[in-house]
């Protein structure tokens, strides 16, 4: 044995160097055993020696292979502290045989003072020179005691957390006193993992671990050593960090439920009103759905194919008159704004007041008192004024009247009966005869019927303004006639016209703007205006071969006769009498000289040099100043 | 040698900051500066500790002692003939002039011997230069912390802690005149281990002294 060990030491701390364990002195019992050949009988040694607080110290010892010296007695521990040169060895103080333990004391205790331990048997004295330590290397703090943790902090992603670990240092460690300086190793895993992260040792109480994952369990445990000395302590018990979700979903709980129960307030706030028939309410919450209603007429005739029925209802057939004996329906229906078919009186309408066209507006003149119309067209239709169309008198079924026609149009954004309505504007030109809307009373003409746009047909010398509608015109034949021959006439006489004639006629005469820019104008319209500057008449193409001239003769016989105008027109100038000129000759020279005369139009805009533009602006504007 | 270079710096800011700063007598200050004293002379005997752990670790890597050589009964440190208390019942029962008696006698027995090591470390061309600044560093740290030792005495004799009988200290080679062949004696490596153990007396010397004297500040 004492051949053999100094070699094998040898070799073991060749062993352990390399693996980078530094063997410190009196610990080297613990490495010899275990690197033992199995093939030399194990005596009796001891198995470890350890100091928890640098104050006491305990040993262990094992019998080896001597099975018969297991017994309690066998074998007995004798120590040898090396104080002086003198010292002798003694037994160990205090057995503890249940553990083959030797216990000693603080009076037995030396710190810095070596000691070497001894196992002797009956007559045989196991020794092993390794087996000498000084107490201060085989100390193996006690693990701390009290751990906890707080959450330091959440990362901004949620993922991540960082928790401070703090602890109590052991109580067998009196650190108090300065006796015993103590390092911390902390360690920790996740739950079911093997490997543990080992974290640096350092001397204070408490340990910050970043980076722990949310939802993930961790498990951590620490444990002491000396600083500067090797030998670790046991590891304290596990405690477990864990932290979950819950912060932010305890936020976003309160926003569904406000969400929901306002949801759920606004349905029973609809109910209710919807229950309780509050029509106020219920004209606010859910408003009607305009639909077609003409008072007197059920609104199952104003879909397809029920056009007959209606039209008969419409002209007053059967039942001699809608507004009588009609069946009063949505009479329930307070919202329902009804389309007063009958037109005749002007007062007639209950809920709307028949208006006048635009062309007696524009005239200033009365409504209309009577007209020669048929009774299909006496139901002049007439429409609340707010609504900008209107419509013209339309009977498909009394094609051989020469009375016009009355087209009943119904309010606009009805797609039914814009179809009627079409075909009725279709049918307006096959029918060869139309008739002029004239009134019997004094006084220009006015429209009954007109188009939802209306050209200026003629500026009479009263300054009124004679509009021409653009398709449903009626003209008397008798008066178209004379009106074509005066007209070519005075086609005939302006070609010779001189300069100051053509002035004069220029104020009586309408003036097309732009021949092409009204769709309106065939081939002898064409021919007309390329051959004399006068403005060209422009007719509705359908209507061009029904001998018509679109364009109704002002109240007086010598009100000239003008050419075909176009349906838009510029106005471009404006003479004394505050008439409109449409479209003076391009070919016209410029004035003389600017004198205020009726003969000579007042120079205005940019036709005229400055100089006539300031004269005239005097012209003009001194009778105000009278 | 820096970290000697530090030490130093450290001691002359202590001695600087002794004097003018407190120099009325309030005795919280004092107190205060007593206690940061005694941390930095701490921390340096915890710094001379480790060196000294790591310089014999080492060279038992490269040397390879044969076996335990604690086991060595005729070994015997030089600084044997000091008594130091060897518990800490024993040290807590020591006078705090004894106990600083003791401290300052260590550290003065080990200026020489380390002195004498490291030279006769760098003469061994087998030992790296890393444990060769570290014996540098080693005795350079025995002479500065003695000197820091010492302010903390005069600290604590200005302050009526201790009586004055520390103060013949001054020359302390007196004390080892006739041991001082001793040393010549050991072996390298004995040295290292003597050096090792009474490196950690003093620490622990050290600590103590400070929190029985000024305990409420980290203890």
């Amino acid at each position: 044995m004492a051949d053999s060990s100094p070699s094998t030491n040898l070799l073991l701390l060749l062993l352990i160097s390399s693996l980078d364990w530094l063997p410190t002195p009196g610990s080297a019992f613990l490495i010899d055993r275990d690197h033992m050949t199995s093939s030399a009988p194990l005596e009796p040694h001891f198995t470890e020696c350890i100091s928890r607080e640098q104050e006491t110290f305990r040993c262990w010892w094992s019998p080896g292979s001597y099975h018969n010296l297991s017994s309690s007695g066998a074998l007995r521990v004798f120590y040898l502290k090396k104080e002086s040169p003198t010292s002798e060895w003694k037994e160990c103080p205090e057995y503890i045989h249940s553990n083959r333990e030797c216990f000693f004391d603080v009076n037995h205790t030396s710190i810095w003072v070596p000691y070497c331990m001894q196992l002797r048997g009956e007559n045989v004295t196991y020794f092993n020179e390794d087996d000498c330590f000084t107490v201060e290397n085989i100390v193996r703090p006690d693990p701390p005691v009290s751990l906890s943790w707080t959450l330091l902090n959440i990362s901004p992603s949620g993922l991540s957390y960082d928790v401070m670990v703090n602890w109590e240092p052991p109580p067998s460690a009196d650190v108090d006193a300065g006796w015993m300086r103590i390092e911390y190793e902390t360690q920790y895993r996740e739950r079911n993992t093997t490997n543990w992260e080992a974290l640096e040792v350092q001397p204070h109480t408490q340990q910050t671990v970043y980076g722990l994952h949310i939802g993930k369990e961790y498990e951590m445990h620490i444990r002491c050593r000396m600083p500067a000395f090797t030998k670790f302590g046991e590891f304290s018990d596990s405690i477990f960090i864990e932290v979950t979700e819950i912060p932010t979903k305890e936020s976003t709980i309160p926003l569904t439920l406000i969400l929901v129960l306002g949801i759920l307030c606004i349905l029973i706030l609809i109910m209710l009103v919807v229950l309780t028939q509050q029509h106020r309410l219920m004209m606010v919450l859910l408003p009607p759905v305009p639909a077609p209603k003409i008072k007197g007429i059920d609104s199952e005739l104003l879909k397809k194919g029920k056009l007959d029925e209606l039209n008969f209802i419409l002209t007053g057939g059967g039942m001699g008159g809608l507004p009588t004996y009609a069946p009063d329906f949505y009479q329930d229906e307070p919202w329902v704004e009804f389309i007063e078919v009958d037109g005749e009186d002007g007062d007639s309408g209950e809920k709307e007041d028949n208006r006048a066209s635009d062309t007696q507006r524009l005239l200033g003149l009365p409504h209309p008192v009577s007209h020669h119309m048929n009774m299909g067209c006496s139901n002049a239709i007439s429409f609340p004024d707010d609504d900008s169309g209107r419509a013209s008198c339309y009977d498909p079924d009394l094609p051989d009247q020469d009375t016009l026609m009355l087209m009943a149009t119904l309010l606009p954004g009805q797609p039914e009966d814009e179809e009627a309505s079409f075909d009725v504007e279709e049918r307006a030109p096959a029918s060869s005869e139309r008739s002029l809307v004239q009134t019997q009373t004094g006084g220009p003409q006015t429209w009954v019927n007109t188009d939802f746009y209306a050209q200026v047909s003629n500026v009479m010398p009263s300054g009124g303004v004679v509009l021409s509608p653009g398709q449903q015109l009626r003209i008397q034949e008798s008066t178209l006639a004379t009106e074509e021959e005066t007209q070519k006439g005075k086609e005939g006489e302006e070609s010779k016209e001189t300069e100051e004639e053509k002035q004069k006629e220029l104020q009586f005469q309408l003036l097309v703007v732009d021949p092409e820019g009204s769709g309106y104008t065939t081939e002898s319209n064409v021919r007309q205006i390329s051959t004399h500057p006068q403005p060209v008449e422009t007719k509705p193409a359908a209507t061009m071969e029904d001998n018509q001239s679109p364009y109704i003769h002002p109240d007086s016989p010598q009100s000239q006769f003008f050419a075909p105008v176009a349906d838009y027109t510029v106005v471009q100038e404006l003479d004394s009498h505050h008439s409109l000129l449409l479209n003076p000759p391009p070919a016209s020279p410029p004035l003389p000289a600017c004198h205020s005369t009726l003969s000579k139009p007042p120079c205005l805009w940019a036709t005229l040099p400055p100089t006539c533009w300031g004269t005239s602006h005097r012209e003009v504007t001194m009778p105000s100043d009278l | 040698m820096r970290q000697s270079a530090r030490l130093q710096t450290i001691l002359d800011l202590t001695a600087v900051d002794a004097a003018p700063l407190c120099t009325n007598a309030q005795a919280g200050c004092h107190v205060l500066s007593l206690a940061n004293l005694f941390d930095r002379v701490i921390q340096h005997s915890a710094r001379m500790h480790g060196i000294s752990n790591d310089l014999h670790s080492e060279f038992e890597l490269y040397f390879l002692p044969s076996k335990n050589q604690i086991g060595r009964v005729s070994r015997n440190c030089h600084t044997s003939s000091i008594l130091t208390p060897n518990g800490k019942e024993n040290a807590q029962r020591m006078a705090r002039e004894e106990l600083t008696e003791v401290i300052l006698k260590l550290l003065v027995a080990w200026r020489d011997p380390l002195w004498h090591f490291h030279q006769s470390m760098a003469h061994h061309h087998d030992f790296n230069n890393f444990s060769s600044n570290k014996s540098l560093e080693m005795s350079d740290m025995v002479h500065e912390l003695r000197k820091g030792v010492q302010k903390v005495v005069e600290k604590m004799q200005m302050l009526g802690i201790i009586s004055n009988s520390v103060s013949n200290l001054a020359s302390p080679e007196a004390l080892l005149a006739s041991d001082s062949a001793e040393w010549r004696l050991m072996k390298d490596y004995d040295l290292l281990y003597c050096f090792r153990r009474d490196s950690n007396k003093v620490q622990n010397y050290l600590k103590i002294l400070k929190c029985r004297i000024v305990p409420e500040h980290g203890c």
